[in-house]
């Protein structure tokens, strides 16, 4: 069987851009495949879209006890991540907002479960925060990825100052991001969260600063 | 480029935050005059000197207070809110009009 973006409601915001790539799916959501024969390129410098995988944001006085409830660690200060058993991230970006970034692993469905089984509560500050339709999701990986961001965002990406789980508000290629530091033992990985409306112009500008590094454009399987 | 210390994020580019007006007093919209309540919405005092001004981290969309000299422009300190507001504040919806 064939798959075919256009025949799926869940739509990556640059699907367009992937052209011939070969697709596969994860759920019912779909994703450039790749191959694991990637994995070398991934070691240097490669760009994933990501933004097919649920997502979603918590925040008020009474979302930590909510989280910590539903089963999720959570990070200890502000501008931290800390990663679950099962794959998902959970991001803290202030004292009383969360951002959860769903696990490839189960194809991201425990966070979009999560999403849908949400209630208002009056009793409770827990708001929920919709982030699939207004952010875009890309990792970026590689050997390359400090110089990378250098060239790009005026924050020191650096490992001694940007450690594992560290996670960074700011302006990447003059849009406003939100950028995870995700590396495991065998790869150095960024997440990049932006502006969905506007990474079309992101992936673009991207795949440019990656050019110098040999960056390509990759699929999900060797990020698995 | 100018760096400006926000206290949820740390130093980062003058770029990256938005100048949100000076902080003032509100007066109780309940009781105030309307010309009261005009002067508190529109008016500044643009003083020469430190002032307190409200400024937002764009990326983090994180609202602070800074002091600045406006002469030298120089941003002497910066903090939450908190320090300040350190409680709810609800307001009563206005009686509909007859």
């Amino acid at each position: 069987m064939s798959l075919t973006i256009r025949e799926h409601a869940e739509r990556s915001p640059i699907y367009d851009l992937h052209g011939a790539a070969p697709l596969t799916l994860l759920g019912d959501r779909l994703f450039v495949a790749g191959s694991i024969d990637e994995s070398e390129q991934l070691q240097r410098c490669a760009l994933i879209d990501l933004s097919n995988l649920p997502r979603v944001g918590f925040r008020g006085t009474d979302s930590a006890a909510y989280l910590q409830r539903k089963g999720y660690q959570l990070p200890e200060k502000p501008n931290q991540a800390c990663l679950q058993s099962n794959g998902e991230q959970v991001l803290r970006l202030s004292q009383t907002e969360y951002f959860l970034l769903g696990s490839l692993t189960d194809g991201g469905a425990r966070i979009a479960a999560d999403e849908a089984g949400w209630h208002y509560d009056e009793r409770q500050a827990n708001y929920l925060l919709p982030r699939q339709d207004s952010h875009a999701w890309l990792a970026l990986s590689g050997a390359h990825l400090p110089e990378l961001f250098a060239k790009i965002c005026g924050v020191d990406l650096r490992a001694e100052t940007f450690p594992l789980g560290a996670v960074v508000q700011t302006s990447v290629a003059r849009l406003n991001a939100i950028v995870v530091n995700a590396c495991t033992a065998t790869l150095p990985v960024f997440h990049l969260l932006c502006d969905r409306a506007s990474a079309h112009y992101l992936w673009g500008a991207l795949l440019d600063a990656m050019d110098e590094f040999g960056g390509k454009p990759a699929g999900i399987e060797a990020l698995r | 480029m100018k760096i400006m210390t926000c206290p949820l994020n740390g130093p980062r580019n003058i770029s990256e935050f938005t100048y949100g007006g000076e902080l003032k007093q509100m007066p109780d919209p309940a009781t105030c005059s309307v010309a009261e309540w005009a002067d508190y919405v529109f008016n500044s005092e643009n003083l020469l000197g430190v002032v307190t001004e409200w400024w937002m981290h764009t990326p983090s969309n994180y609202w602070f207070l800074a002091e600045r000299h406006t002469g030298s422009d120089e941003i002497l300190r910066t903090f939450d809110p908190r320090e300040l507001f350190d409680q709810r504040v609800d307001f009563a919806a206005p009686e509909a009009a007859q």
